[in-house]
């Protein structure tokens, strides 16, 4: 596919967006480690902290327990989701005054498609960011270039309160430097596989067969080689709907069983249930029951079926499935997650929709 | 505390009880068994705080005297210890020596003062009825109960003492289970409540088919008392929704049917319905009910059963589980399925006061 005309394409991270408006909101708390979550006697997880927090180790999705004991002064603040969510609309009306094609991929990031636009990406970009210091006092990194997946890792950049560029010339050099584990899909676990094979960069990938790639990885060492090109196509979508939600877990050591595969699967699916009871989510009617495993050699598959609810014995059975796929390799990572029905009510694949009795 | 007991009633005593105890548990002495050695045998006892069961079984009590052991564990050494008759004596640490022939086993105990003593009930509400029937009630019912645990009020059987009639529900907002069952009490005896899932659970397995059992109703809670067990559980507090108003009224149609054919008929086709849709689809046309499935990727199955069906041409889709699940737990040779059109319930019946009502799946094709 030849992606005719370059687009212009921003994405805007918000520098660690709750626990930024939390200091906002309560000056005296600048320059101290802040962190937003749930508190450790809840066994709550951190979902944002300060980049003073960030100097001792803390991170976001750690144990608040854990964050504690790297660093006691932490202050823990309760998480406000109606506030975030009010300055996440007003920085997105902000958005839309330059472009209708504006996609939300959370609260506090969005890619932007300009092309259509005569500036530069980068005055864009900066004209953008300037707005929102001004209109919310709070900061934000942008990353530019030809397609989403440049200018998603671009906004990292130089972050926090800065942007990057990286212009259609600059891609391959870009590319060819960035660390493995930059790339969508690649973490701790995939990365350290990816080191064994002599895999550290981009560039590194690149240069490798695509078929050698293929047999030591399957078809996500298809999708890497791509990525590690810079290639994406993917439109920026403004109506994009959320049609899963999943929650899934790599694990240090592989399982070799399905048994530690089940007792593995309860706290994935207690994750599930949580994400479910989000606000976001609540309203939506779940279709589909879905579990994923990736095996040892890199392979993977998807098993799923109708399903209205979490049934945990329906995920139980599903993984057993699953597991009987892989024909005894051990497994390295479980994903158990949901479909939801599309907002207009029809199942987007056009099987069959069970009917209710009551709501 | 000494006791000594055979191998066979000691066993037979903590599977009984087991159960109940929860593997995740914040609390440990819920992991125990509490003991209780007096007179002619001993009391077991668990509970989750939710559920408590409570059984007999005969043993020769030399010292009373009671103690809570880790109940799993316990079960394990006793299943596999080798000869008949057990001694066990407990000191005052709570550690209890256990002897059978050539093997000994030292285990640590928690003290019994601090086991949650299962709930008495003030003035309770009382029925009494034959175990065959309440067993034969859950195992019609159970398998509608749903399983998802933000709707809690339908995690449970939803029981009703009204105009001397017993009433079992369970339903998941697709299908709904119902068995009437006639039983006399007086008025003021009235009462519907909500059996908890795991309480439904463990009083089946407590269940025979013969002899009484008594059934307390008290401030939300329940107790079976049955074969010298006593068992005892929260009741789910909330509006069990008006499921009255989802029977269909009169049906157009009525269509008998072989139960096992039917069943075996379905179970084979549905072999072969998507995983992604999981619907099978029944064509009825004049005596005959065609059951189709389809998967896109793998292929399609039909069977065809001959009936009598006088309407017109009619298909409506199911999904499969929900369509056999009555069928498996039901005992009778002939059920009735009722229908009124591709989009409205369908009702299985039988020839007691029992129904089930099915919602179809919409299939767009």
């Amino acid at each position: 596919m030849n992606s005719s005309p370059s687009r212009k394409i921003i994405h805007v991270d918000m520098d660690c967006f709750y626990a930024a408006i939390e200091v906002r909101d309560h000056p005296e708390l600048r320059g101290k480690p802040v962190a937003v979550g749930g508190s450790s006697e809840r066994r709550g997880v951190l979902t944002t902290c300060s980049y003073e927090a960030r100097k001792f180790g803390c991170r976001s999705a750690m144990p608040t327990f854990k964050a504690m004991r790297l660093c006691p002064d932490l202050i823990l603040m309760p998480v406000r989701f109606d506030v975030y969510r009010q300055e996440s609309a007003r920085i997105r009306e902000i958005f839309h005054r330059f472009t209708s094609l504006v996609e939300p991929l959370s609260l506090d990031e969005a890619f932007l498609d300009v092309s259509h636009l005569n500036s530069s990406g980068s005055a864009i970009a900066m004209e953008i960011r300037a707005m929102i210091q001004e209109e919310s006092q709070l900061t934000a990194s942008a990353g530019i270039s030809a397609n989403k997946l440049i200018a998603k890792i671009a906004s990292d950049w130089r972050k926090p309160n800065g942007q990057f560029e990286v212009s259609e010339g600059e891609v391959a050099d870009f590319m060819r430097a960035l660390p493995v584990k930059r790339l969508w899909g690649v973490g701790k676990v995939t990365e350290k596989r990816l080191q064994a094979l002599g895999l550290e960069t981009c560039g590194d990938i690149v240069d490798r067969p695509l078929h050698q790639l293929v047999a030591e990885l399957g078809r996500f060492g298809a999708e890497l080689h791509e990525m590690a090109q810079g290639i994406d196509h993917r439109k920026v979508n403004p109506s994009r709907e959320r049609k899963s939600l999943s929650n899934e877990r790599t694990f240090a050591e592989n399982l070799t069983s399905a048994t530690e595969g089940l007792l593995k699967l309860e706290p994935i699916l207690d994750e599930l249930e949580a994400d479910l009871g989000h606000a976001k989510n609540r309203d939506r009617e779940i279709c589909k029951s879905v579990v994923k495993l990736k095996f040892a050699d890199f392979t993977q598959t998807t098993i799923e079926r109708a399903a209205m609810s979490i049934d945990r014995n329906l995920y139980r059975t599903l993984l057993e499935e699953a597991w009987a796929r892989g024909d005894g390799k051990s497994v390295r990572l479980i994903g158990a997650g949901v479909r939801f029905l599309s907002e207009s009510g029809s199942d987007d694949d056009h099987s069959g929709h069970q009917l209710k009795l009551f709501q | 505390m000494k006791f000594s007991i055979s191998k066979e009633k000691f066993l037979a005593g903590l599977l009984q009880v087991q159960n109940v105890v929860s593997t995740r548990t914040t609390l440990p002495i819920l992991s125990n068994v509490l003991i209780e050695a007096e007179g002619n045998g001993l009391q077991l006892t668990t509970t989750d705080l939710d559920v408590g069961i409570s059984g007999h079984v005969e043993a020769e009590v030399e010292t009373p005297g009671a103690v809570t052991l880790p109940a799993r564990k316990l079960a394990t050494i006793i299943k596999e210890l080798p000869s008949d008759q057990i001694q066990v004596s407990v000191n005052g640490d709570n550690v209890a020596s256990i002897e059978c022939g050539p093997s000994f086993f030292k285990i640590l105990g928690l003290d019994a003062d601090e086991f949650p003593p299962l709930a008495d009930f003030d003035d309770p509400k009382v029925f009494k009825l034959e175990q065959k029937t309440l067993k034969d009630g859950l195992k019609k019912t159970g398998y509608a109960i749903s399983t998802d645990e933000t709707r809690y009020v339908l995690n449970g059987i939803n029981c009703t003492f009204k105009e001397n009639t017993m009433t079992l529900v369970a339903t998941d907002g697709r299908r709904l289970a119902m068995m009437d069952h006639e039983l006399e009490f007086p008025e003021s005896n009235e009462i519907a409540v909500i059996i908890p899932t795991k309480a439904v659970n463990e009083v089946q397995r407590l269940l025979r088919d013969e002899g009484e059992v008594t059934i307390l109703i008290g401030h939300n809670q329940i107790a079976f008392e049955l074969n010298g067990s006593r068992l005892v559980s929260k009741l789910i507090d909330g509006n069990y929704p008006n499921y009255r108003q989802v029977i269909p009224g009169e049906a157009k149609y009525r269509i008998p049917l072989e139960r096992e054919t039917f069943l075996e008929s379905v179970r084979r086709v549905s072999l072969l319905a998507s995983d992604k849709s999981n619907s099978i689809k029944l064509e009825f046309s004049e005596n005959v009910i065609s059951i189709m499935a389809n998967s896109p990727d793998i292929g399609e199955a039909k069977e065809t059963i001959t009936v009598k069906y006088k309407g017109p041409n009619m298909a409506i889709a199911f999904n499969p589980e929900f369509l056999m699940a009555p069928l498996r737990n039901l005992d009778t040779d002939e059920v009735y399925m009722e229908l009124i059109d591709e989009m409205s319930p369908g009702v299985i019946k039988i020839n007691v006061p029992f129904l089930y009502v099915l919602m179809p799946m919409r299939v767009t094709n």
